[in-house]
């Protein structure tokens, strides 16, 4: 039964709990534990407690770091992005890759056509396939006057990793198309240029470290 | 898509305030980087979006499923990092703690982080930092007995705390 006495046991219960009782203090409240099941199970509540504080680490007992206000935003676009493509890769599938095979499909593909992209070359959204677990490529090109705007995006590197992009014309020769960094946190979209027309481009590769990947671009008419 | 807790955008979205916070404070002291942190809660609600239809609130919270999906995404991160070849230019990378002791910790500084101040800072002084309690008393000009008792309300209030967050033992 808890009496008025238990009261005064049970604000030392946690420093028992933490062993930090003085010896004396500890003996005569042990011998009270011997006798009240309900300290006892107070005390056995508290030591449960007690046993994970080693697991924290008080630098982090401040505020919580928050998310960037940013993300919400970046969530909601994923997942439009996502949904958009699903539908698309649905229409595609029906039409023009039914026939691909997994081992066919071994090196790239999945190209989307804006739809609205009428009479004139619509930019072109490529995303690499057969990607190492974690790693995710995509692109979009644009054509330009000038040549071939390119968005790259790269997910999933090391920080820090160089990327080295380049483009394929009709008789497979590679030209450059800048390099930039991936870094973790930050954009890792980035805007390069290529003088070969979106046209007449082919293909379109990133050496991301040491290893590099390729996609095909469907250029001009065939989509 | 079939009907499920996270079966259209609107809902992620709610479910994306009431939880990210908790996610990505988790997600950056599991994976030790900001950076990755925003790329795991990004992909875990594009999981979850995807995986909407699967989600039965009659056998577990949404908060529950969303931190099991982080854990998978937390998991194929370092799996990933794993397998990648070394590149020369790379920066330094963070170091994943197994995910259930990562959860641990951060379930206990959570719950540090919920209970008063006056319970907090005598459990950091005297356990943590080790000081006595007549020292602590002193710097905060109260009785020793006073310690002491915030010391028993304090584990107390770490208890409760942890189990809103659902800490089970």
């Amino acid at each position: 039964m808890t009496t008025e006495r238990c009261r005064e046991w049970r604000e030392s219960l946690g420093a028992h709990a933490l062993g930090r009782l003085p010896e004396e203090e500890r003996a005569a409240l042990e011998a009270h534990l011997e006798g009240c099941p309900e300290c006892r199970a107070e005390m056995e509540a508290l030591a449960g407690v007690a046993q994970l504080l080693p697991l924290a680490d008080p630098e982090h007992f401040g505020t919580a770091p928050a998310p960037p206000p940013s993300l919400a935003d970046r969530v909601a676009a994923t997942i439009r992005a996502e949904r958009r493509s699903q539908r698309r890769q649905r229409l595609r599938l029906g039409l023009a890759f039914s026939g691909i095979t997994a081992a066919v499909a071994a090196a790239a593909l999945a190209i989307f056509v804006l739809p609205g992209g009428a009479g004139g070359n619509p930019e072109q959204h490529i995303a690499f396939q057969s990607l190492p677990p974690g790693l995710h490529i995509g692109a979009t090109l644009e054509p330009h006057a000038y040549g071939t705007e390119i968005h790259m995006y790269v997910k999933g590197a090391p920080s820090g990793t160089l990327c080295r992009v380049f483009v394929r014309g009709p008789d497979g020769t590679r030209q450059p198309a800048g390099s930039f960094r991936y870094r973790w946190g930050n954009d890792s979209d980035a805007v390069l240029s290529a003088a070969l027309d979106l046209s007449r481009t082919r293909a379109i590769g990133v050496r991301v470290g040491n290893r590099t990947f390729v996609a095909p671009v469907d250029s001009g008419g065939t989509a | 898509m079939p009907s499920g807790a996270l079966s259209d955008e609107r809902d992620v979205r709610e479910a994306y305030a009431a939880h990210a916070g908790e996610l990505y404070g988790f997600a950056v002291r599991s994976l030790g980087d900001s950076g990755l942190a925003e790329e795991a809660v990004q992909e875990t609600f594009l999981r979850a979006w995807r995986a909407g239809a699967r989600f039965d609130p009659q056998i577990g919270s949404l908060r529950t499923w969303l931190f099991a999906i982080l854990r998978n995404v937390v998991i194929d991160l370092g799996r990933a990092r794993a397998s990648r070849p070394t590149v020369a230019e790379g920066g330094i990378e963070p170091t994943v703690e197994p995910f259930e002791e990562a959860l641990l910790s951060w379930q206990v500084e959570e719950a540090m982080r919920r209970i008063g101040e006056q319970h907090r800072r005598v459990l950091l002084e005297t356990y943590y930092r080790g000081r006595p309690y007549a020292e602590v008393a002193k710097e905060l000009g109260v009785p020793e007995g006073t310690v002491k008792s915030r010391v028993y309300y304090g584990l107390r209030a770490l208890r409760v705390a942890l189990e809103e967050i659902g800490y089970d033992d």
